[in-house]
């Protein structure tokens, strides 16, 4: 009896073009879209439509239709404009945006040249164009801190990717390793998740390379002793930067998805020298002002170089990797 | 019929090859959907009617390229949704053109003229532009002002650009034989390759599913309009399929001629009936009940289904297997009429 309605239920979920919510004996729920059905097995994908779900018949209690019903909405839509047609003017892209680029935006020249190489481009004053896997991506250097929001109203992009280089939170994390942001905070505390739909491809397109993937802290100014630094760490907290955070934000205001991305140069224990706390357009004049304050310094920088230049790598290598999980659709209006 | 000697050559190999192999069942066009998301929105199409989630996912281009590998049919038709909405849809399209697969990109060219710089000219590829009958008509059947107009012009520049460009026409009941004679007149003198015809089927997620046609009305509205064709005319069809419609002759429906595969996997069992998904071709054809379609298995769903996607591969297998089918064959391009 209880499986004959079962099986009713299935028929009527699969008939369906909206997404269901199935109830499982163990009490608990999975909302998704019902494709497929078998004499044991529903398959779904969930709501995000990044993930095939299986689930076995004999799990399976209730199932509600709980998403709005897209055939019956296409009728009402057709009903409504009965004898009328849409006007010559529509877009013809309908009901869709045209696909944006994406967007790629770093806080500093130096980052803005790894990322350039990745496009396949060079840079340009503070930006650089090219493609990621065929789509085409404009990165920006906006500077410490600010100007996502900005570039996001100005670009209108179909997607963000904030990265460049932090500074390490973790003790375990070394020059060179990756940050993907699981989520972004900043320093009251508030947090900004990543959308599953591209972490996902994004964690699974790194795997091979050195990167974990956490949470970013997001500062307003420079924390470049290890004091600082390890007075900012806490349990969960990868890495530190100035751009993840307000790049989440400005994504979020857009009604874009965003990832963040890090490359570390400074490991916890690790101090920059103080012209690092000033946005420079060159650091080359600090760099050698500093060298001459004694052989210490000197090797202290050629170190720093060194360590810049490996997340340099890191960086390019990463997006290049990271390419085709950016090929998101683009957003409805 | 208008049907490049070279795609006949690697059809007529291909069939060859299937039957000394001894293969009952195989495919002739593989039907890729990468996508479902359109810029229209036709009184007649059930195939975008999903949430938005799945409206805006893609098939990948290593996806794409795995099916067509997988199934090995020589012709891909590339439908959707409009897959000129695809990001990658030109990689695509050069992916498969290299694998030697002739392919018919369907589109309702609303954004072809500005995607023609992103595409190759190939004796391999071919648009094949959505035209529904003549400007009011059309326009009508696709609920959209002015867009005939645009495919008009779209056509014209990809046929300046050196591409090979087909039509696609669905009819629905109340056409008008004599429009659609003038209508063909209009596109050949446009100058495209070949035209095709079907019948629409009654999807049951469409919007309008009262104007279909059923079979007898169908046999009709063909007779009417293929009969005594003018010499210019030029169908990119199985003549023998052009007198199935017409009701010169019966085919039972071979549904796994053209499988599909879009983002939910090989669908069973065809391209206009969703009873569920396989994982894998082999899946399709080895685990699906065939004996549950077609006209003779007396699925209402069958009955009054005219539409080329079944019926096509079955006047192909009528024409290469047997020496009656080719003269057949034979006969009508000599003739010169169905």
């Amino acid at each position: 009896m209880i499986r004959a309605r079962v099986s009713e239920l299935v028929e009527r979920a699969f008939d369906y073009r909206g997404y269901v919510t199935v109830r499982r004996s163990d009490g608990s729920e999975l909302v998704g879209y019902v494709y497929h059905r078998d004499a044991s097995h529903l398959e779904l994908f969930d709501e995000t439509a990044t993930q095939r779900v299986r689930v076995a018949l004999a799990e399976v209690v209730d199932i509600a239709l709980t998403g709005e019903d897209a055939a019956r909405k296409s009728q009402e839509i057709w009903e409504r404009r009965k004898g009328t047609l849409e006007p010559r003017d529509t877009s013809a892209w309908g009901d869709w945006q045209e696909a944006g680029r994406v967007l790629v935006l770093v806080g500093l020249p130096i980052e803005l040249r790894s990322v350039a190489r990745a496009l396949g481009g060079r840079p340009r004053g503070d930006r650089a164009r090219g493609k990621l896997s065929g789509v085409e991506a404009v990165a920006l250097a906006v500077g410490m801190g600010g100007g996502s929001l900005r570039a996001v109203e100005e670009e209108r992009p179909r997607l963000l990717l904030s990265c460049g280089f932090a500074g390490a939170l973790d003790p375990s994390l070394r020059p060179g390793d990756l940050v993907l942001a699981s989520s972004v905070r900043d320093e009251t505390g508030d947090r900004a998740p990543a959308p599953d739909s591209l972490l996902k491809p994004a964690a699974a397109a790194l795997s091979g390379m050195r990167c974990r993937q956490g949470e970013i802290l997001c500062t307003s100014a420079v924390a470049a002793s290890a004091e600082e630094k390890r007075a900012l760490a806490g349990p969960g907290l990868l890495a530190l930067d100035m751009e993840s955070y307000p790049a989440a934000r400005a994504a979020a205001s857009g009604g874009i998805p965003w990832l963040a991305l890090r490359a570390i140069v400074d490991p916890l224990e690790a101090s920059l020298p103080p012209f690092a706390r000033e946005e420079c357009e060159s650091y080359l004049w600090p760099a050698l002002k500093e060298a001459l304050a004694g052989p210490g310094a000197a090797v202290r920088l050629v170190r720093l170089g060194l360590w810049a230049r490996k997340a340099g790598l890191a960086l390019e290598e990463a997006l290049r990797r990271l390419a085709p999980a950016l090929r998101v659709p683009e957003a409805r209006t | 019929m208008s049907i490049p000697v070279a795609q006949m050559v690697a059809v007529a190999r291909y069939v060859l090859q299937q039957r000394l192999a001894r293969r009952e069942r195989y495919p002739l066009v593989l039907m890729l959907e990468p996508l479902f998301r359109c810029n229209l929105a036709c009184t007649g199409c059930g195939k975008i009617q999903y949430p938005l989630s799945l409206l805006k996912k893609n098939l990948s281009l290593e996806e794409c390229l795995a099916a067509s590998d997988e199934c090995g049919a020589p012709v891909v038709s590339i439908a959707g949704g409009e897959p000129l909405m695809h990001p990658r849809i030109a990689e695509i399209a050069a992916g498969l053109t290299a694998r030697k697969r002739f392919v018919y990109l369907c589109t309702n060219a609303l954004l072809l003229e500005r995607k023609l710089p992103e595409f190759e000219p190939s004796a391999y590829l071919s648009f094949s532009v959505h035209m529904d009958g003549p400007r009011a008509e059309h326009d009508l059947a696709v609920c959209r002002e002015g867009v005939y107009d645009v495919a008009v012009s779209a056509i014209r520049a990809a046929l300046q650009r050196g591409f090979r460009v087909t039509t696609n026409t669905t009819l629905f009941d109340g056409a008008d034989p004599s429009r659609m004679r003038a209508f063909f007149d209009e596109m050949m003198a446009l100058g495209v390759e070949g035209m095709m015809i079907s019948p629409g089927y009654s999807y049951e997620k469409a919007p309008d599913r009262e104007h279909f046609l059923r079979r007898e009305r169908s046999h009709r509205l063909f007779s009417r309009m293929l009969e005594s064709p003018k010499k210019s005319w030029r169908f990119n069809q199985s003549p023998l399929f052009l007198q199935f419609l017409m009701g010169k002759r019966d085919f039972e429906c071979t549904p796994w001629g053209n499988p599909t595969y879009n983002i939910f996997g090989w669908q069973r069992p065809c391209y206009l009936l969703q009873d569920g998904y396989a994982r894998t071709f082999r899946e399709l054809m080895e685990e699906t009940d065939w004996s549950r379609y077609g006209r003779k298995s007396g699925n209402p769903r069958c009955q009054d289904c005219m539409v080329h996607c079944g019926f096509e591969p079955s006047a192909v297998r009528a024409t290469f297997e047997s020496p009656r089918g080719m003269g057949a064959t034979a006969l009508a391009l000599v003739r010169g009429r169905p």
